[in-house]
């Protein structure tokens, strides 16, 4: 199991490095020039001379290679540069901002997974009855629903309608709930569905029929045996959620002015603030890399098959 | 499974106490809650970005300052004199005056102001006065003495602009004096001081006790951060916000709708700005007069203003508003027509042949690139209503919206035909971008390089920027004016007008101020 983790721990150097040449030249080589971006969110009006200044204050008057490999040097330090539009150090704002889209995207996953397992196991056990047609319906709808209009239609009704709800900010619990929901409702969704056929699956299997012959209650073959061996490819689908969540949040923290690192990100953007652009999709892929490999230990974990198979390739 | 609900029950716990955590309690009571689309920034009264106008105005302030009217009157200086020969002026301060910090307020801290933001000269290079200050000094303990090395009329506009030249606590400067690089605490002189930046969150501002003049009418003023135009109208519907203030808070639609809305008061402004399109004289079919006059009668103002603005801003025929000093001139306004539009093309060779849609000259068509910012919603929608007017005389717009810094290059290069140019609102106008119009980076500057008589106007411009003699500048700005509008360099199409959106039965004595980025927080109230 340790094998394994390091393993694919060291796997991650190579990925990120790549990442990083990516993002760098995609920022570098495209029609945008960061002296420009620089000059105009600090208001100075783009003369030559100014622009020539810029590109030395910025080092952009270098070979890409040098610019990269002292941008690389620098970002191993966790040193990104200072924001063209705030003038202060990159690093501190995106980890201000980190937990609170961690917050977020932590709510967002216990809805997914609090609200699809017991919608799941309902579809499944009624199936081709009125719980499974609407879970379906549900599922057609929350899939097929853009979140920013989920979260505008939600705003209207329980913020402007009804009052129950603040349309936005941190706050206590009251606050999270709209933007949480309308990250996770897709996949809460996919989810639900996913659990329901899985489910549905494991109860034409052999050891639920020998349970059955066995005499076993029902309540307990649908917990002990379907359901547990069906939430393992669930384990793997949120792995992949993760990402989804994640890119949801970008959406509404904008929306419900969340103070998180995706509208921080939307606002390096739109200014073209090249510093925040490069350390936020570096931090990301970073988080994201992370929790799918987070997924592959737990999924080691459970599954013996996966944890075997590994270790038979590692002895080959 | 049992595993699983432990897991959930945790999971669940940990992120109730993180919500309780992360909870923060409003006090609405006497507080006015704003929202803006970032956090006003550090306050360093003498830059820029990201520090926001509308905060620093609230914190810092000028020598003097502009009237609603448009003249000049006391602030921090009561009264003030010039030399005949407009090259020295001394300022007398009043003397009542302290910090929000506690340090008193005199010419001595005048003068380190002025050394700091002097000292960053290049920065402000933008703004007429800081290339003519030849020295200063203060003379008295609240006698201050600027002297300029040319006479420059607009001076006292230039001081009371909201930036860079308000006064900051000398307590508050960094230890080399060198404000450019940060500023310890933000402390001035204004009715407001900053208590409080929640990153991301809010920005607390509390009235400054301290403050010489009348204080302000509610203890409290808090800024929250909604970067959504949408969200911020949902917010003020839901009342979470007392106010939407400004330009672009709110799209026109939104605006619109709330002002049907019972019991909420949407008021417009007067004009402050003008939405103008600046047409290249040096390039292509816009460096023929005609064409660009054609531009100029076949704009449907009044369909675009209803169409785009939904009727909210007021019509512009002129690159100033006439209610901006010196600026009421009668110029004659292109008239909406069409068939004069097609009339002039025709005279200037680009004739439409039969059967087709644009017209061509030597075998060249009548095409022209209308520049804009890509993202920006209206500006996208004004250069498409313009496109469809221009396309019905046979005058082919190809649209270039483009993300900021393409644009700003185009402008820097002039590579454009018809580009779009906001002016700057009260209280740059006429004056500072006038004298922008002398500085190759500026859009005007390109637009204008093709008239045979720019060496002229630039002459005039520097000349009216040095005149004492007021009827004198009246006549120069009449003369460049005038000159502008005959060879229709300008497409102006509304004036920016504010709205201003609130409840009357939470705000009260709501108002405009004279400035575009000036918030008269100080005389409101809440109930």
């Amino acid at each position: 199991m340790l094998k394994f983790i390091i393993k694919r721990l060291l796997t991650l150097v190579p990925l990120l490095l790549a990442v990083s040449v990516v993002v760098f030249l995609l920022l570098r080589l495209g029609p945008n020039d960061p002296a420009m971006s620089y000059l105009r969110l600090s208001n100075i009006p783009p003369t030559d001379a100014a622009l020539a200044e810029a590109r030395a204050t910025l080092g952009l008057d270098r070979p890409v290679a040098v610019q990269y490999f002292a941008w690389l040097g620098r970002a191993l330090r966790l040193d990104f540069g200072i924001s063209y539009v705030t003038k202060a150090p990159v690093t501190d704002h995106l980890l201000h901002y980190l937990p609170n889209t961690l917050y977020l995207a932590g709510v967002s996953i216990l809805m997914t997974i609090g609200l699809s397992l017991p919608l799941g196991i309902m579809a499944a056990r009624y199936q081709g009855r009125w719980p499974d047609h609407l879970s379906r319906a549900l599922a057609y709808i929350g899939v097929s629903t853009p979140s920013f209009w989920l979260a505008f239609l939600m705003i209207m009704l329980f913020s402007v309608k009804l009052g129950w709800l603040p349309t936005r900010g941190l706050g206590g619990l009251s606050h999270v709930i709209m933007p949480a929901f309308s990250v996770a409702l897709m996949s809460l969704c996919i989810n639900m569905r996913l659990i329901r056929g899985n489910m549905l699956e494991q109860t034409h299997t052999r050891q639920v029929l020998y349970a059955r012959i066995r005499g076993v209650k029902e309540g307990y073959i649908t917990r002990g045996h379907v359901l547990k061996n069906s939430l393992i490819p669930v384990v793997t689908a949120l792995g992949m959620h993760i990402g989804e969540i994640l890119g949801g949040a970008v959406v509404a923290e904008v929306i419900f002015a969340w103070p998180g690192v995706g509208r921080y990100m939307v606002s390096a953007i739109f200014n073209r603030d090249f510093p925040v652009m490069q350390c936020f999709i570096l931090m990301m892929t970073t988080i994201f890399v992370l929790c799918n490999l987070f997924t592959d230990i737990l999924y080691a974990a459970i599954d013996p098959r996966m944890r075997l198979a590994n270790e038979g390739s590692g002895n080959d | 499974m049992r595993l699983l609900y432990a897991f959930m029950a945790a999971w669940c716990l940990t992120f109730g106490l993180a919500g309780s955590l992360f909870a923060q309690n409003i006090d609405r009571e006497d507080t006015i809650i704003f929202s803006c689309l970032s956090n006003v920034g550090p306050l360093n009264p003498h830059l820029y970005s990201p520090n926001q106008m509308f905060a620093q105005s609230m914190v810092y302030e000028p020598l003097v300052k502009l009237k609603p009217d448009g003249s000049i009157g006391p602030a921090l200086a009561e009264k003030w004199a010039i030399s005949d020969d407009g090259l020295h002026y001394t300022f007398y301060l009043r003397r009542d005056v302290r910090f929000s910090d506690g340090e008193p307020f005199n010419a001595e801290a005048v003068a380190k102001n002025f050394e700091a933001v002097m000292g960053n000269a290049e920065r402000h290079k933008w703004l007429g006065v800081t290339g003519k200050i030849a020295g200063f000094e203060a003379v008295g303990p609240y006698e201050f003495k600027l002297t300029l090395n040319s006479p420059y009329y607009p001076c006292l506009e230039d001081l009371s602009l909201p930036r860079p030249f308000r006064m900051l606590s000398p307590a508050a400067f960094p230890d080399d004096g060198d404000t450019s690089k940060g500023i310890k605490t933000p402390a001035g002189t204004g009715p407001w001081r900053l208590a409080k930046i929640a990153l991301g969150e809010y920005d607390l501002f509390e009235r400054n006790e301290l403050y010489w003049g009348e204080k302000a009418k509610v203890s409290k003023v808090l800024v929250s951060v909604i970067p959504d135009p949408v969200s911020r109208a949902l917010a003020f519907e839901t009342g979470e916000i007392d106010l939407i203030y400004g330009l672009g808070q709110i799209n026109f639609d939104t605006f619109d709708r709330l002002r049907q809305t019972p019991k909420v008061s949407a008021e417009i402004s007067g004009p402050m700005g003008t939405m103008a399109a600046a047409i290249n004289t040096a390039k292509g079919p816009a460096a023929e007069l005609k064409v660009r006059k054609a531009l100029n009668h076949l704009t449907d103002k009044a369909a675009l203003i209803k169409g785009v603005t939904l009727g909210t801003q007021p019509r512009a025929e002129t690159l100033f508003a006439p209610e901006v000093p010196y600026c009421d001139l009668n110029l004659r306004p292109y008239e909406y027509d069409s068939a004069k539009a097609a009339a002039l093309l025709d005279e200037a060779g680009w004739k439409l042949a039969p059967g087709q849609k644009i017209r061509e000259k030597n075998g060249q068509p009548l095409v022209m690139d209308f520049c804009f910012v890509g993202n920006n919603a209206a500006h996208k929608a004004i250069a498409e209503v313009v496109q469809a007017q221009a396309g019905r005389v046979g005058l082919a717009l190809n649209l270039v919206g483009e993300e900021e810094d393409s644009f700003y290059r185009r402008q820097k290069d002039g590579d454009f035909h018809i580009i779009l140019n906001p002016t700057w609102g009260p209280p740059f106008e006429p004056h500072a971008l006038v004298s922008s119009m002398l500085l190759p980076a500026h859009a005007d500057f390109m637009a204008q390089a093709g008239l045979t008589m720019k060496a002229d106007i630039d002459a005039r411009i520097n000349e009216v920027l040095a005149t004492t003699d007021k009827a004198v500048r009246q006549k120069l700005y009449r003369d460049i004016l005038t000159m502008l509008h005959e060879q229709a360099v300008y497409l102006p199409l509304f004036h920016d007008a504010l709205f201003m959106v609130y409840r009357p039965e939470r705000l009260q004595n709501a108002r405009f101020g004279a400035e575009r980025s000036y918030i008269p927080f100080e005389e409101f109230s809440v109930k």
